[in-house]
C-alpha cells in the first residue's frame, strides 16, 4: 500500500442505517491522490451526476489525502465535495481545523455517505466503533450550541456539524469543524441537511498512517520548519491573519468596496484591517492540527453595541463583506456576522454578497422597507444586517430570498438585479477584485466550482506573495492590471494550486516553503517518487476531470464570462480605469489548457492523462 | 546630473525631494520612527562593502538622513536588508518592496502589522526614491 494513507474509505447509507468499508487500489492513488480530486473521480464513477443535489442520490463526500496527519506543516486539511445545491455543477470546500488527521487516525481515509436518513442522526466514528444515533433533540441548534453538546462528554472527539441554515436548505449553508473552522461555499451544508445528518463525529485509535521513508520525511518537515520561520508571509498572517490583505489590499485595487462600485476607501480599509482588528480585539492566535503559522484568529469585543465573548474571528474575506462591500467600518459589528454566519452555519461570502445584493437594491428603491419587514438597509446599518443574517437562516421574510445566495436572489427578484451580482457559474465571487488582478478574473472564469481563489494559487503568484522560478517560468513582480502573460500564469499556478486539496495542504503553509520542499515531503510520505513534472501532470488531471463532470452539466465556453459589474472599470482607486482583456485571456489559456472551441478539453489531452471514461462520455 | 547611489550627497538629494512632494506630509502624516536600508555587498556590482542608510521620518517631517555605521543602522525601529540589485530593482520598480519582502528578497526587522498599516507611507517614500537623479555603482563607467 502507497505510504500516508489509512487505506479504507468509509460508505454510509443513511436510507438504509448502514455502513461498510471499501478500498482503491495504489494505481488509483497515484494519479488521483486524494481529497476532491479522488472525490471527482469516485462520484464520476459511482454516482448519477444529473441527480437533484439536494436529493439523496447526491452523495457528500469528506476527504483527505496523503499527507494528512502526518504532522508536516498544515496538512490538517480535508474537503467536502457534492454536486452543489447552489450552482448546480462540481462543489468542493477545503476545511482546516482537526477533524481530518482525527479522521486518518480513525483508519479512514475519507467518508462517502449516501442516501437520506429518514430522521435526524449524527454519525459517529469513534475508537473503531461506527454508530448512527437519533439528533432529533439536536436538530434546530446552532453550531456553537450542538458542537458543545456532542463534544460534552468527551472533548477530544472532533465534530462536523450544520446549523440551522443547513437543516433549512439555504443553499449557501457551510458546515462547521469544531466552531472554528469552516466548509463554507457552495451550500455542502444544505446537503448535509437533506440528508437529515446534523453531525459526524470522529475520534481515532488506529495510529498515524505509516510513511513511506521515515527519514526524508524528517529531513523534508525540518526544512518546511525553518522556511516557515523565515518566511515574511508567515509572520504577517501570525500577527495579522489573512486580514493582514486589508490595507495592502485597498491600495492595489484588490479590495471590493459598496459591492464592487468603489475603491481607494482608504480609511475604512484602516478600520477593518488585521493590524486593528490585532491591536483591539484579538485575544490569541489559534492554529489548525499541525501548524506552526497559526493564522486563524481568537477575538472578544468587551464594549460597545456588538459585544462578543471570546471565540473565533474573522478572516480577510468576511471583513471583506461584511466590512468594505457593505460600507461597513465598524469591526465589531463584522466580528459580531462572522459569529452569526458560524453559528447558523452559512457562508460568509456568499452570505455578506446577498446582502450587499439587497442594499444596494434598498438603495435604489428596488426593495423596501415593507419588504424588510421594516429593517432600514441604508449602507452600513449593520444591525439590520444582523437582523436578515439571522433570518437569512431561517428563511424568514426577505431573508427566504436571500437564504440561497445573490444570483438565486437576483433571479427571484427580477429586472437587472443580476447585473448587481459578481459571480461565475453561480458562485458569488470571493473577496478579490479581478479589475486590480486580471489573472485572478481569469482564474475565476476557469475554477471548475466557479468563482474561486482556492482553487489554485493565482493569489500568492500574481499577488507576488510567493515567487517560484524552478516549477515554471515567472516573474518575481506582476502589474496586476494588465492581461499580458497572465494565462500562462494562471494556467501553472492552477497547476501546481490544485493540489493543495489533493494532498491536502493549507495554502498559506504552501506559499510559505519552496516547492522542493513540498514534493519532497510528499515523496517521503507516499513513496510515489514524483518530480515536478508529475505533481503538475496529477494538477493537469484534477482540472480536466472536473471541468469535464461540469461540461457533462452543460458548462461551456458561454460559461467563461466575468459578470457585467467587473467588465465595468471602477473610477476610484488602485484598479481604477481597468478591466481584464477576457478575449485575450481566454485565448490564450484555452490553447495552454487544450480547451475546444466549445470549453471541452480535447479528446487527445483527456487521453494523455488517462481520463478514458470521461472522453468516452463527453465523446459518445 | 545625476548622483551617485547610497552616498551622503545622494541621501540629502532623496531628503529633499521627500520634503519637495506636494503630497508626502498628509500621506506620511501617521508615521513614526526611523527606517535603515541595508545594503549587502556584491563587488561584482561596484558594492564592495555593505553600506548601511539611516532615515528618520516622523509624523510627515524628515529628520535625519545620513549613511552611517552598523551600529546606528540596527539603532532604527525598522531595518530592511538586501542584496544590492534587489534595491536597485525596487528603487526602479521592478519589485514592490512588499512583494519583495513577503518573496524573502528583502528582510525586514520591525513592526510587520505597523508597516502593513502604513503602506502608503512606504510606497510613497519608494515613490520619490525613482525620481532622484541616480547614478548606479554598476552604472560607473
Amino acid at each position: 500500500m502507497a505510504g500516508g494513507y489509512a487505506g479504507k474509505f468509509l460508505r454510509v447509507d443513511l436510507s438504509k442505517g448502514s455502513w461498510d468499508d471499501f478500498t482503491i487500489a495504489d494505481d488509483v492513488l497515484r494519479q488521483y491522490i486524494g481529497g476532491s480530486c479522488l472525490a471527482a473521480k469516485l462520484f464520476l464513477e459511482r454516482y448519477p451526476i444529473e441527480a437533484d443535489p439536494l436529493s439523496p442520490e447526491n452523495p457528500l463526500m469528506i476527504m483527505t489525502g496523503p499527507m494528512v496527519g502526518s504532522g508536516f506543516p498544515g496538512t490538517s486539511r480535508f474537503s467536502v465535495c457534492a454536486k452543489s445545491p447552489q450552482t448546480g455543477i462540481w462543489a468542493e470546500s477545503a476545511c482546516g481545523g482537526t477533524f481530518g488527521p482525527e479522521l486518518k487516525r480513525a483508519g479512514y481515509d475519507g467518508i462517502v455517505i449516501e442516501g437520506r436518513s429518514e430522521k435526524p442522526v449524527v454519525l459517529s466514528i469513534i475508537d473503531s466503533k461506527i454508530a448512527l444515533s437519533d439528533a432529533s433533540s439536536l436538530w434546530g441548534k446552532d453550531i456553537y450550541e450542538a458542537t458543545d453538546e456532542l463534544k460534552a462528554a468527551d472533548r477530544s472527539i472532533k465534530a462536523l456539524v450544520i446549523g440551522p441554515a443547513g437543516e433549512n436548505l439555504a443553499r449557501i449553508a457551510a458546515i462547521g469543524n469544531d466552531k472554528g473552522h469552516f466548509s463554507g461555499r457552495a451550500g455542502l451544508g444544505a446537503v448535509m441537511g437533506s440528508k437529515n445528518l446534523k453531525a459526524v463525529l470522529v475520534k481515532g485509535n488506529a495510529g498515524k498512517a505509516p510513511k513511506a521513508d521515515d527519514d526524508a520525511f524528517k529531513t523534508a518537515m525540518k526544512a518546511a520548519m525553518q522556511e516557515i520561520k523565515e518566511s515574511a508571509l508567515a509572520e504577517g498572517l501570525h500577527m495579522m491573519g489573512s486580514d493582514a490583505n486589508m490595507d495592502l489590499g485597498m491600495v492595489t485595487g484588490d479590495v471590493p468596496v459598496k459591492n464592487w462600485t468603489s475603491g481607494g476607501e482608504f480609511d475604512l480599509a484602516n478600520s477593518l484591517s488585521g493590524p486593528t482588528m490585532r491591536e483591539k480585539y484579538l485575544t490569541k492566535a489559534h492554529a489548525c492540527t499541525n501548524c506552526p503559522i497559526a493564522c486563524k484568529r481568537v477575538v472578544k469585543v468587551e464594549d460597545g453595541p456588538y459585544t462578543a465573548e471570546e471565540g473565533p474571528g474573522p478572516e480577510y474575506e468576511t471583513c471583506a463583506v461584511f466590512g468594505t462591500m457593505l460600507m461597513n467600518p465598524d469591526l465589531t459589528a463584522v466580528i459580531k456576522a462572522n459569529e452569526l454566519c458560524n453559528r447558523y452555519g452559512m457562508d460568509t461570502i456568499s452570505c455578506g454578497s446577498a446582502v450587499a445584493l439587497a442594499m444596494e437594491l434598498f438603495e435604489k428603491g428596488t426593495v423596501t422597507k415593507e419588504q424588510l419587514d421594516g429593517l432600514d438597509l441604508s449602507w452600513g446599518r449593520m444591525d439590520s444586517v444582523l437582523e436578515l443574517v439571522k433570518k437569512m437562516a431561517y428563511r424568514q421574510g426577505f431573508g427566504d430570498i436571500l437564504a440561497d445566495g445573490a444570483v438565486h436572489a437576483a433571479r427571484r427578484i427580477g429586472g437587472d438585479a443580476i447585473d448587481a451580482v459578481v459571480h461565475v457559474k453561480g458562485l458569488e465571487a470571493p473577496m478579490h477584485d479581478p479589475r486590480g488582478f486580471h489573472g485572478m478574473g481569469l482564474a475565476y472564469m476557469m475554477s471548475n466550482r466557479g468563482a474561486c481563489h482556492l482553487q489554485h494559487f493565482v493569489l500568492a503568484t500574481e499577488q507576488g506573495m510567493a515567487s517560484w522560478p524552478q516549477l515554471f517560468d515567472m516573474k518575481d513582480d506582476y502589474q496586476g492590471t494588465t492581461s499580458e502573460g497572465k494565462a500562462a500564469l494562471v494556467y501553472n499556478s492552477e497547476n501546481y494550486g490544485i493540489l493543495a486539496n489533493s494532498l491536502a495542504i493549507c495554502h498559506y503553509v504552501a506559499y510559505s516553503i519552496k516547492p522542493e520542499t513540498l514534493r519532497d515531503a510528499f515523496n517521503a510520505v507516499t513513496g510515489f517518487g514524483f518530480t515536478f513534472t508529475n505533481l503538475l501532470s496529477t494538477g493537469m488531471r484534477d482540472w480536466t476531470l472536473k471541468r469535464g463532470f461540469n461540461n457533462l452539466l452543460g458548462i461551456s465556453k458561454k460559461d467563461d464570462i466575468l459578470p457585467k459589474r467587473i467588465m465595468t472599470a471602477l473610477d476610484a482607486g488602485g484598479a481604477a480605469g481597468s478591466v481584464p482583456d477576457v478575449d485575450l485571456l481566454l485565448k490564450e489559456y484555452y490553447e495552454l489548457r487544450g480547451l475546444d472551441e466549445r470549453g471541452f478539453p480535447k479528446a487527445e489531452i483527456l487521453a494523455v492523462l488517462g481520463l478514458d471514461d470521461l472522453k468516452a462520455r463527453l465523446y459518445q | 546630473m545625476p548622483i551617485k547611489a547610497m552616498t551622503q550627497e545622494w541621501m540629502d538629494a532623496y531628503k529633499a525631494a521627500i520634503q519637495a512632494d506636494p503630497d508626502y506630509r498628509n500621506i506620511a502624516k501617521d508615521w513614526e520612527g526611523s527606517v535603515a536600508l541595508v545594503v549587502n555587498p556584491d563587488p561584482s556590482k561596484n558594492v564592495p562593502e555593505p553600506i548601511y542608510l539611516f532615515m528618520d521620518y516622523w509624523h510627515g517631517d524628515v529628520g535625519e538622513f545620513v549613511v552611517c555605521d552598523k551600529a546606528k543602522a540596527e539603532s532604527a525601529k525598522f531595518v530592511m536588508t538586501g542584496d544590492y540589485a534587489r534595491w536597485k530593482q525596487v528603487a526602479f520598480k521592478e519589485l514592490d518592496a512588499t512583494k519583495a519582502l513577503l518573496q524573502g528578497k528583502l528582510k525586514m526587522k520591525g513592526d510587520l502589522p505597523y508597516v502593513v498599516r502604513n503602506i502608503k507611507t512606504v510606497n510613497k517614500v519608494i515613490d520619490i526614491l525613482g525620481k532622484v537623479d541616480t547614478l548606479w555603482p554598476d552604472d560607473h563607467k
